[in-house]
């Protein structure tokens, strides 16, 4: 048992003891009953267990939970499907999502959106050029897995939430 | 019948090899202990010392210490392209991860997001806080014993480490010691790292002579 | 119309057990079915607009809605802690299985509870006919497949659980003695469909299955294989009299005149996992003091996962007999046939009645999934096709298809049926003899997935037209044209399709398009070192199973406000969204509480039904339907594609009457025109816009005050209907306050005002008839797929370059997710023709060692993203209504994909899938 502090979504969890064997999912979805982060593989294949972690430094990256303890996640603050939205006002990018009917059975969605949002503040940071961007979406949705549509409608989404305002995110 | 039961898929073909090496652990064979596939051995130094002249000695060492470079272990993190490989069986690592700008992956996908500071058994995951791809200029995929020779010979190739640097990295570096403990499903490099690095030792000073 | 109300459930499953009764805590803000009831009173309703699905926000905002995300804290009214089931599976099925090895667990991972064969023996269970084999491998026997089931642990806490979880996948703790070899069982099925068409398209067919009925060989031979020789059965000359038609077309194929071309090719598929994105799973809990196993499943299937769970305990002893069983049915995270008939919720009820007063939970990892989740069936086929050189007609046809059903039967023979009924495609032929058996192995089980049956024999067959018209030589596209069956055609079974076959359109659209027209520049363009091939295919896939039932309740509020509740399942399809279109068209609005996958809020139709809709005679079905309440099936599985089609039938249907006798006497109260005034009979005259009822020449009005005047006046607020299709749609009359009401129904309850429902006596009722059981397929819809690839000639890397599919579904309810599941089917197209693959036995996915990884699916990055082009055709006619189009837009994609490979290549490759190291060894 290793002691374990968090932050998800803004609010503070433990200090506890976790099993040093527990995976952050089962953290998530057993111990918290955080279900929105799915289950998928448990091999870090299909990164539908995906979440954001917001590093000190203000930049972020996605982190698949399936194949990582809980407690590499101590003293961590991270984002789940579940914090998106904010007073039940969905983000600009959820709300493309939707609009887009870019997923079908949804059990993908959290991974493509938290991957997704993390791209979108890494293009605030770093804008580039219109000529990149399908590639850039690309690379960044590439690890994650859907079967049910194709991903054509997940890059239109994203694509037009950027496309929607290009002084933010394009150079 | 030792494997009577069937093995991991990706394990058959090293249990075949195993039995006809007759080097299969009395533990693989009993449901107590975990499939941790069998690994090789090396031959001690002191095994060459009848090989004359001094390079072809010295050669031998080297190709000795070829079984540890060539092992799945070790090339699929030495690849020729921009792509790491991964199991016994060399597949193309999966999820796609790009070597990206620092040899630790594309923006969007880090190494160091599954891969954390130790082997994480329940998702069957390696781990050490130096996980990355080596350079392309260390690329030993797809090259001859002769070629992997001259390139870690070289400081323009080899990161920059004299020879004796040499003997450190590969007999004592916790990295590539990872690749003794690789955790479940992976077969082990052979021998163990300290024999590597007494190879090593040996190959050296018997003058660092290249197989063909 | 509170969303937590379940109304009571009348119907008595196998074993007098009732099923479904409504539970406690119905009005729990946070009951499941107030969770799955979408998108709600509250917030944003994206289908309203067209802006979205019904089930858009609740997906993208993580909230609790699949079976996997819900525990036992999680329902009102259960107790608070989760336990949880292991289902250890046979990774070995030559050798007696001994037993497992507990005592090699460490003191922390061991289970609470352990149930096996023996268990099951003790307390008396059954197995339903369908899962025919024992629910776990005794110890003593041989597996009768890998993955087979041999344990239920039970822990009582999670961390157990987890450990003894990764000890059964990473150690070997199920045990084995002696090898013995495996389990021989005879075949699932084994048909042949002989058709040989009269002189003339108009004269009668010399031999059909229509007329003849479905004929099966007699015999096998000691390695269990049917002889297919001309020999009479034990039932009579008729599988001797179709078989002698059926030789008489392979002698003409042997021994051809010189006017014919004939082209004999084998073809194999492979076994591929549907690898839907949420593992099984499931929720149980047995309340000892009510004697009422409470479930949370996730299936195709709900009302049959009840009643089969019901069989399962129906005759067990105390305490393993459930007075009641409640079930209840979740979205779920994909299903693509895969979830359609599966014994997980078998076990999911075991795990409750073995920890009496726990909720447990069982749930599969992906290996798990892989090695004991229903797969694709491997087929292996050899077909001779005979083509008149001068013509360009396909004058003869005969394949013969053997395919790997696995351990257990599950859908082997329906799956060998459609494979075989389905082999000559798009196809007017006048010969045709196609055999086919589907046989026990001792694989993982295959069952339904997606275009199954079609997907295999499709290919084989699109691939060999290409191939025969190349040989002539022809057009492929010509050739096409120059054999498509033409509407009113008859299919291989000897009937016509019902609907309009759309062939020549399709054909002209691929024969237009860029991808095609400019296909011999892009090849004579290929950069250095690059092959460019282009390839087409084109097919047609029934939808509808010839037994497919639709429940459907919509409701309307004083308010105006739409609540609607049907049994079809939610696995992505969008039949929520479908289903509120639908409703939309005749009474107005988009409703805001939708739920699906509900088979108990139908109780009201009080309905009955006995037989098997499949095999039942005209006599029996005629005597049954003496009952008023009797139906020729309750509920089916979503599946089939029937979604559109058959899953909104019923709400559409019971909307009509919503609006005809509720709704459109309000309206004419409201415009003051009395019931002698004409008009009063114009209510299809009138049409909805924004929310406005309209009639020409007089004041739109709208919805919600039509819907207070029908509360006030009484009316129809509320009607509840069940639909029956066997290729055709029941049909009965019903006499409504107003006059009396035909429609494609056969069962129906209305609610006035705001009373309670009740059910109405059908005055008639037409079921159709038993001798459509002789249909292969009467429902079908076509697709054509264009496919430009490039590949690298020294690496064998390809890249699709371009692609285009074009299709008819007749009305698109929802657009959007037609076209994504267009873009999804060919997504799972590419996926079977180059990357996924399962090895039949020790190697697959049964020795618990699969994941993906080892099993790679589509990623975006193996699409062409920014270059697939799809075309949805418009209806047929404006009165085409929808039909359904998920499984062959995944079909053609895989021959197409071929078909350009071999353009490229020159290389015709006979099996799937096709790899990169396949291509870079055929190019060397």
């Amino acid at each position: 048992m290793t002691s374990l502090s968090l932050t998800i979504n803004g609010r503070a969890y433990g200090p506890m003891d976790v099993r040093d064997e527990l995976t952050m999912n089962d953290f998530l979805r057993e111990h918290l009953g955080l279900t929105g982060t799915k289950f998928g593989c448990g091999a870090a294949q299909c990164l539908s267990c995906a979440v954001i972690v917001d590093r000190p430094d203000g930049t972020s990256h996605t982190n698949p939970t399936c194949v990582v303890a809980a407690i590499d996640f101590d003293g961590l603050s991270i984002r789940t499907v579940e914090g998106h939205a904010k007073d039940g006002a969905l983000t600009a990018l959820q709300t493309a999502f939707v609009e887009h009917f870019a997923f079908q059975c949804g059990y993908c969605t959290a991974g493509f959106l938290n991957e997704a949002q993390v791209l979108l503040e890494r293009l605030e940071r770093q804008k580039v050029a219109r000529g990149d961007l399908e590639e850039i979406i690309g690379q960044a949705l590439d690890g994650h897995l859907c079967r049910c549509t194709g991903y054509v409608k997940y890059h239109q989404a994203v694509r037009d939430v950027i496309l929607a305002d290009p002084g933010r995110y394009l150079v | 019948m030792i494997f009577a039961s069937p093995l991991p898929r990706r394990l058959k073909a090293l249990a075949a090899a195993c039995l006809l090496a007759g080097l299969v652990s009395a533990a693989a064979a009993t449901g107590q202990t975990a499939d941790i596939p069998a690994a090789g051995t090396l031959a001690s130094p002191d095994s060459f010392a009848t090989i004359e002249p001094t390079e072809a000695r010295s050669a031998a060492l080297f190709t000795e210490l070829g079984k540890v470079l060539t092992a799945p272990r070790c090339v699929n993190c030495h690849p020729a392209g921009d792509r790491p490989r991964q199991g016994d069986e060399r597949r193309l690592h999966q999820p796609p991860v790009f070597r990206g700008a620092d040899g630790h992956g594309l923006p969007a996908m880090r190494c160091d997001t599954c891969h954390k500071a130790a082997n994480f058994e329940p998702g069957r995951i390696p781990g050490h806080p130096k996980w990355q791809l080596a350079p392309l200029e260390m690329a030993w995929e797809g090259k001859t014993l002769g070629q992997i020779c001259r390139q870690i010979s070289a400081p323009e190739r080899n990161g920059g480490r004299t020879l004796e640097d040499l003997v450190e990295h590969i007999g004592t570096d916790s990295l590539v010691g990872w690749a003794w403990a690789p955790g479940y499903g992976r077969t082990p490099a052979p021998g163990t790292q300290a024999q590597a690095g007494a190879l090593v030792q040996a190959w050296i000073d018997t003058g660092a002579a290249c197989p063909d | 119309m509170r969303p937590t109300r379940r109304e009571f459930m009348t119907w008595v499953g196998a074993g007098g057990i009732t099923l479904g009764l409504s539970r406690l805590a119905l009005a729990e803000p946070v009951a499941f079915l107030a969770r799955e009831t979408l998108p709600g009173p509250e917030g944003w309703n994206p289908a309203a607009g067209g802006k979205g699905r019904i089930d858009g926000v609740a997906k993208v905002t993580g909230s609790k809605l699949y079976a996997s995300d819900f525990r036992a804290a999680d329902m009102p009214g259960w107790p608070d802690a989760t336990a949880h089931g292991l289902l250890v599976r046979a990774p070995d099925a030559t050798h007696l299985f001994t037993g497992i090895d507990l005592a090699a667990l460490d003191m922390n991972a061991r289970p609470d509870v352990v149930v096996t064969a023996a268990e099951l023996q003790r307390a008396g269970t059954r197995v339903p006919a369908f899962y025919a084999g024992d629910l776990f491998c005794p110890v003593g026997q041989t597996p009768l497949y890998l993955g087979q089931p041999v344990a239920l642990l039970l822990f009582e806490g999670f961390d157990a659980f987890d450990r003894a979880r990764l000890a059964f996948r990473d150690r070997r703790l199920v045990t084995f003695g002696a090898e013995t070899g495996p389990v021989k069982a005879p075949n699932y099925g084994a048909w042949r469909f002989t058709r040989v068409a009269g002189a003339t398209p108009e004269a009668p067919d010399i031999y059909a299955p229509i007329q003849e009925g479905w004929i099966s060989p007699g015999y096998t031979d000691s390695g269990g294989r049917p002889i297919w020789k001309v020999l009479p059965t034990a039932a009579g000359p008729a599988y001797a009299k179709g078989a002698t038609h059926g030789e008489e077309i392979r002698a003409g194929l042997k021994d051809p005149d010189p006017g014919m071309l004939v082209l004999e090719r084998a073809f194999e598929t492979q076994s591929v996992d549907p690898m839907f994105l949420e593992p099984e799973c499931g929720l149980a809990w047995y309340d000892t003091g009510r004697e009422t196993l409470e479930m949370v499943l996730g299936v195709q299937s709900p009302y049959e996962a009840a009643d089969a769970v019901a069989y399962l305990l129906g005759e067990a002893r105390a305490p393993w007999r459930p007075a009641h069983i409640d079930a209840q049915f979740a979205y779920i995270g994909g299903g693509f046939g895969g979830r359609d008939h599966t014994p997980f919720p078998l076990y999911t009820a075991l795990a409750a009645m073995f920890l009496p007063g726990r909720p447990v939970r069982l749930a599969h990892d992906r290996f798990q999934q892989f090695q004991g989740g229903i797969k694709r069936h491997a087929f292996r086929m050899r077909t001779q096709i005979g083509v008149e050189r001068k013509t360009g007609r396909i004058a003869a046809f005969a394949a013969d298809h053997v395919l790997d059903g696995g351990g257990l039967a599950n859908y082997s023979p329906s799956v060998a049926v459609v494979g075989a009924t389905g082999a000559i495609g798009i196809y007017d032929i006048p010969k045709v003899d196609v055999t086919t058996v589907a046989e026990h192995s001792r694989g993982v089980t295959a069952g339904s997935m997606r275009g199954y049956g079609t997907l295999q024999t499709m290919t084989a067959l699109e691939v060999l037209v290409d191939e025969i018209a190349a040989a002539l030589p022809m057009d492929p596209i010509a050739f096409r044209r120059r054999n498509a069956l033409k509407t009113g055609g008859r299919t291989m079974t000897g009937n016509p399709y019902s609907d309009t076959v759309r062939a020549p359109e399709i054909l002209d659209r691929l024969e237009r398009h860029p991808v095609w027209r400019d296909r011999g520049v892009q090849k004579a363009q290929a950069p250095a070192g690059i092959l460019v091939g282009t390839g087409v295919a084109c097919v047609t896939k029934d939808y509808g199973a010839g037994a497919d039932c639709s429940l459907g309740t919509v409701e309307i509020g004083p308010d105006g406000r739409i609540a609607i509740h049907a049994d079809a399942v939610e696995m992505g399809n969008g039949i929520g969204t479908a289903l509120a279109n639908r409703v939309a068209l005749h009474v107005g609005g988009i409703a805001d509480r939708v739920t699906v996958a509900q088979v108990d809020v139908f109780g009201p139709l009080e309905l009955v039904t006995s037989g098997d809709s499949y095999s039942i005679t005209q006599a029996q079905q005629d005597e049954a339907a003496r009952d008023p309440r009797w139906v020729p099936g309750i509920s089916s599985a979503t599946s089939a594609s029937i979604g559109a089609h058959v899953g909104t039938q019923a709400a559409a249907q019971a909307a009509q009457i919503v609006y005809r006798f509720g709704l459109w006497p309000a309206a004419l109260d409201l415009w003051g025109i009395g019931p002698a005034d004409p008009r009063a009979m114009l209510w299809e005259e009138a049409f909805w816009q924004d929310g406005h009822l309209i009639l020409a020449g007089l004041d739109p009005l709208a919805l919600p005050a039509i819907a207070a005047r029908a509360h006030a006046l009484g009316g129809v607020t509320g009607a509840m209907a069940h639909a029956f299709s066997r290729w055709s749609w029941s049909r009965a009359t019903f006499n409504l306050p107003g006059g009396p009401w035909s429609a494609d129904i056969d069962a129906l309850a209305i609610r006035r005002g705001a009373g309670g429902f009740v059910r109405l006596e059908r005055s008639a009722v037409d079921f159709p008839p038993a001798d459509y059981n002789r249909i292969g397929a009467a429902f079908s819809s076509m697709c054509g797929t264009l496919v430009r690839v490039e590949i690298a000639r020294a690496t064998g890397a390809l890249r699709i370059a371009a692609a285009y599919s074009v299709f008819e579904c007749g009305q698109a309810l929802v657009p959007e997710v037609v076209l994504g599941q267009a873009q999804g089917g060919f997504a799972m197209g590419v996926g079977q023709t180059l990357l996924e693959n399962l090895p039949a036995f020790e190697d697959g996915p049964g020795n618990g060692q699969w994941n993906l990884g080892d099993y790679l699916i589509a990623r975006g990055s193996d699409l062409p993203l920014h270059a697939l082009e799809i075309e949805i055709l418009p209806p047929a006619s404006p009165r085409e209504g929808p039909k359904g189009m998920a499984e062959v837009v995944m079909i053609p994609v895989v021959p197409a994909l071929l078909n350009a490979i071999a353009d490229a290549t020159g290389h015709r490759f006979q099996a799937l899938p096709v790899t990169q190291a396949m291509l870079k060894g055929a190019l060397q």
